[in-house]
Parts: C-alpha cells; sequence; structure tokens
C-alpha cells in the first residue's frame, strides 16, 4: 500500500544516464527546471520533451514506471489547473453565475499541467537514476564553496544522506507497523478526517519510538569508528568527470541554446 | 471448526519476473486444537503465509476457508476475522503505544467493539496468562525490559481472546532464559486456552521440545508436512534445505554408530537423556 510510491527513490538500470556523474545530473536537472520557467510559448515544450524523451531513452526507466510517480500529484496537479482554468481574466468562453471560464484561463491551465508533469518527470529521473548515496556526495562537491562562508556543508550533506537512507527503512516500518496493528483489529480506513487522524495514534507513536532508536543506535555506530564531521575526511570513490560528463555537459548547453533561439527567435504562430 | 488453503499463491505487486512467488500453491488443513510449528529458512514465506490467515494479506489466486467459510467473501467480516486469528508480529514490542501496559492491552478487545466491563476483564485476564504482575498495570510500557515488553505485546492479542494464535518468532533477539520463558508460556497457554497455535520459527531446537505438527517451507511452497518426530527423521532433506534436525538428535545417531543401543527417534534432550540411562543401565548389567 504504502509502498507503491515510486517518486523520489531510485531504480537500478545499467545505463549512461545511471553512470553519469551526479554533479553533471544535478548541473542538468537545475538548467532544466530553470528553463521551463524562460517561456509562455507551447512551442518550448518541444525541445523540453525532446530532452526529457532522450534522457528517458537512454537511461531505460520503463515509462509506465515513470507516470506511476505521478500520481501523488495528481490532487495538486487537479488543483493548480482548475484555479488557472477558473480565475483568469480574458475573452470569456461561457460563464454560470460567478464562474466565469476564459479561453486565455483554459490555455493557461493546460501550460501549467504540462509545465507541473514536466517539472516533476524531470526531478524523478535525477532521483530514479542516481543512488542517494551519489546524490549528496554530488551536492557536498557543488555545495563546497559556501564553506567559505562558513555553512557546514558536510554536515548537511551527511544529515541529507541520513535522511533519504531512512525513507525505504521507516516505510517499511511503518507498513509492519500498520499490519500489527490492523491484527489487533484497527481500522485505519473509515471514518471522517479527526476520526482517521486519531487512529493513527497506534501508528505514529511507534513509528517515531522506532526513529529515535534507531537514530540512537546510528550515532553509536558513527561514534565507534570515530566520525568526527568533515574535517579532513577523505572518500572512498572521490567524483571525477570522464569523457561521458563533458558530452552530457554539450548536449544541455546544446539544449538551452535550442531552447532559447528557439522561443525567442521563432515567429509567434503557436 | 478449521482453516483450509486451497492452492493459495501470492505474488508481490511490484515484483519484476512473473514467475517469482512469495508463496505458490500453498494447501493446507489446519485441525482445531493443533500445535503447529511452521519452519523455513529466512525469506522461505513463513511470515507472508501467516499474515494470509487473518486476511492481512490478500492471495493473487487461490481462496482460504475459516470454519468453511470463504474469508475473500464479501460478506466476510475481516474484522471479525481478525480477533479470532491472533497474529503476534516478529518483534511484537515495537508496536506499543499507550501510555500504560493495562491500556495497551486492552486496545485489540476494544477495537472488537466489546462493552467496556468486558474489555478490562480480558485485559486483566491476558496480563495475568502471560505472567505480568499487577504491579505494572499502570506503569508505561516503555519502560519495561525488553522481555516484559514482548509478553505485553502477546498479552494485547490475547486480550482478544483469538480461536487460533499465530506467533511469528516469539523469541526472536532474547537472550536463552529469556526465551526459554516465552516457550514455557505458549506452552502453558496451550495447556489452558486449548486453542490452536500455530509457532513461526527458524530454530528446531525451540520446535521440537513443543509442536506436534511440523510444516517446513521452502522458497515459498510447503516442503514437508507432518508429525514432529516423521519430520526429523527427514534429517538430510532438512539439512539440504539449510535446516537440521535437533543437535541431540545427531548426537544420538552418532551414538548409535558407535555402537551404543539407543533410539535415533529422539529430538528433545528429556528423552535423549533417559535413552542414554537406559543405554548405560544396559552395558553396566
Amino acid at each position: 500500500m504504502i509502498r507503491d510510491i515510486t517518486i523520489g527513490q531510485y531504480y537500478p538500470k545499467e545505463s549512461v544516464v545511471h553512470k553519469l556523474d551526479p554533479r553533471v545530473k544535478l548541473i542538468g536537472t537545475l538548467v532544466y527546471m530553470i528553463s521551463m520557467f524562460c517561456f509562455q510559448r507551447f512551442l518550448g515544450f518541444f525541445f523540453v520533451i525532446c530532452f526529457l524523451g532522450l534522457t528517458i531513452n537512454i537511461s531505460k526507466v520503463p515509462v509506465p514506471y515513470i507516470l506511476k510517480g505521478l500520481k501523488p500529484i495528481i490532487a495538486i496537479l487537479l488543483f493548480t489547473v482548475g484555479i488557472n482554468a477558473l480565475f483568469s481574466q480574458g475573452r470569456v468562453l461561457f460563464e454560470f453565475g460567478i464562474i466565469k471560464i476564459t479561453i486565455e484561463g483554459i490555455r493557461k491551465a493546460i501550460f501549467m499541467g504540462i509545465r507541473l508533469v514536466l517539472l516533476v518527470i524531470g526531478a524523478s529521473m535525477m532521483t530514479f537514476t542516481t543512488t542517494p548515496n551519489h546524490l549528496t556526495d554530488g551536492l557536498e562537491a557543488l555545495l563546497k564553496p559556501l564553506k567559505w562562508l562558513h555553512v557546514p556543508v558536510h554536515e548537511i550533506a551527511m544529515m541529507m544522506s541520513i535522511a533519504l537512507r531512512f525513507i525505504p527503512i521507516l516505510l517499511e516500518e511503518t507498513d509492519k507497523i500498520m499490519k500489527a496493528q490492523m491484527a489487533r483489529g484497527a481500522d485505519f480506513e473509515t471514518g471522517n478526517m479527526i476520526v482517521r487522524a486519531k487512529k493513527l495514534i497506534p501508528l505514529l507513536v511507534p513509528l517515531f519510538v522506532s526513529a529515535f532508536r534507531r537514530a540512537n543506535d546510528l550515532a553509536m555506530a558513527m561514534d565507534a569508528r570515530c566520525y568526527r564531521g568533515g574535517e579532513g575526511r577523505t572518500k572512498m570513490n572521490p567524483l571525477s568527470y570522464k569523457r561521458r560528463d563533458y558530452y552530457a555537459f554539450c548536449i544541455i548547453i546544446l539544449y538551452v541554446v535550442l531552447l532559447f533561439v528557439n522561443v525567442k527567435y521563432m515567429p509567434q504562430l503557436i | 471448526m478449521s482453516i483450509i488453503l486451497d492452492h493459495v499463491c501470492y505474488q508481490y505487486k511490484d515484483s519484476i519476473r512473473t514467475d517469482e512467488y512469495a508463496i505458490k500453491d500453498i494447501n493446507l488443513k489446519i485441525e482445531d486444537g493443533e500445535f503447529i510449528g511452521l519452519i523455513g529458512h529466512t525469506g522461505s514465506g513463513k511470515s507472508t503465509l501467516v499474515q494470509h490467515l487473518n486476511g492481512l494479506v490478500k492471495a493473487s489466486a487461490g481462496n482460504i476457508y475459516y470454519n468453511g467459510e470463504d474469508i475473500y467473501d464479501k460478506d466476510f467480516s475481516m474484522h471479525a476475522l481478525r480477533g479470532k486469528v491472533g497474529l503476534v508480529f516478529q518483534y511484537p514490542e515495537h508496536q506499543l503505544f499507550e501510555s500504560t501496559v493495562i491500556k495497551d492491552i486492552s486496545f485489540g478487545p476494544k477495537n472488537l467493539g466489546l462493552p467496556p466491563l468486558e474489555v478490562d476483564l480480558r485485559s486483566y485476564q491476558a496480563m495475568k496468562d502471560v505472567g505480568l504482575s499487577e504491579e505494572l498495570l499502570d506503569v508505561s510500557p516503555f519502560s519495561l525490559s525488553g522481555g516484559q515488553k514482548r509478553r505485553v505485546a502477546i498479552a494485547g492479542v490475547l486480550a482478544m481472546q483469538p480461536e487460533v494464535l499465530i506467533l511469528d518468532e516469539p523469541t526472536a533477539g532474547l537472550d536463552p532464559k529469556g526465551r526459554e520463558e516465552i516457550l514455557q508460556l505458549i506452552k502453558q497457554l496451550r495447556r489452558e486456552k486449548k486453542c490452536t497455535i500455530i509457532l513461526v520459527s527458524h530454530s528446531m531446537e525451540d520446535v521440537a521440545n513443543y509442536v506436534e505438527r511440523l510444516i517446513v517451507m521452502h522458497h515459498g511452497q510447503v516442503v514437508l508436512d507432518g508429525n514432529t518426530r516423521s519430520i526429523f527423521k527427514h534429517s538430510d532433506e532438512l539439512e539440504m534445505l539449510g535446516l537440521a534436525a535437533p543437535q541431540v538428535t545427531y548426537i544420538m545417531r552418532g551414538l548409535r554408530k558407535k555402537g551404543w543401543n539407543v533410539s535415533e527417534d529422539v529430538i528433545t534432550v528429556e528423552e535423549a537423556k533417559k535413552e542414554i540411562l537406559k543405554a548405560l543401565g544396559k552395558r553396566l548389567g
């Protein structure tokens, strides 16, 4: 039940995208996301989808699996589309009472919907192809300059990797405790919001207890192995750019250039 | 009164291969009042199987009948089933959540919708059954020792007064003394309550002393099923599955090879002692 959530999970496969340096993927994702907000025309999506399609194709992550990851955002998606469709100014298509639906509204709603879906797919492509450890290694490397401003980059990265590491463990634990309480007749599915929230106590209390217990154990284990923070700590597999990473950078730059040239200078047809 | 499993299969929803089963084609009949040991290696499907028995996991194929009623029938009440088939999970102490021991124990009977007086009666009885003293009534379960916590958790299931009690690795993570205590407790429950008990374990020693029927699982299938004593005669097969007969059975076999006139059909230390004394007696004339 709860384990069906695929968003943010790693999908193991042998592919070039999986092997790319995490820094490239992080920068690529960032560029991709920013680029999404730099145009107001549907034409832009053509390039975005091409770029995304290329990445998905190379990464060999199955498309149905990716689409399954969109399930949790359906509510947000409908909300955004609804708000945009209902509350936009422009030429009125039809109206009932206070509800006015405009051509501009519909256009904007579709635009926002596509943008949101593409954003989520783009971000999840990174997590599908990058292990949490790699991801935090990449983040740590990219944020290193902030050390000059006394930002504890290593500590933040370590906390992030631990947090990510704990997600599947806690999900599994939730599943287990839920079943255990259901075996004692607990019912998590019926009742209104308040009743249901109250029924979550038998689930949440043991979950917190176990999270604290695990955190304690982990702290002890880290202490036992003389963890002292980032000072003087070296990596077993330091990140280094390979030829494929430079190719990937080239593709990202090509994508940005193509997108901008087309969105800015193509005649205003679509 | 029985539980019948008819060609029950279970497949994980996200399993990539279609021929991969967590449990596969299980056919079992569990009679009233049986004391069953369910044995198998880690990942052999024991836990998945027992979770089918109270409807926590729904079989991908096949049927389960509780007292002749199909539990997957639309008008069959899963809620009632969970009250009748009590399942104690592995490390059950991790599911404690209430502020006092007695409140935690009464969570189950309360969920069954019993009147408050009945809830209290059952909870006190369950506490007594697992051997917890009354001083612990209003203590926070989190301040108890590991063994005590486990007793509270078991009491939480017992308080529902199930007809079938399933315990998934009840001795996992306990020291030898705690193990012995829990196993003795189960034996005593069996004697007093006369309910059906299914003990899931991977330790032959634990099981040999207590259960009457043994079901051995491997790769999601039942490979051996029968009387405890008869199962341990298949020690070669058991070893192939990564399991073994109790150590004392091997000792007796070794003794016999050395020419001692002892029975090989021994599965507990008590029996071995008797056999050896008998053989010694004969030797000394």
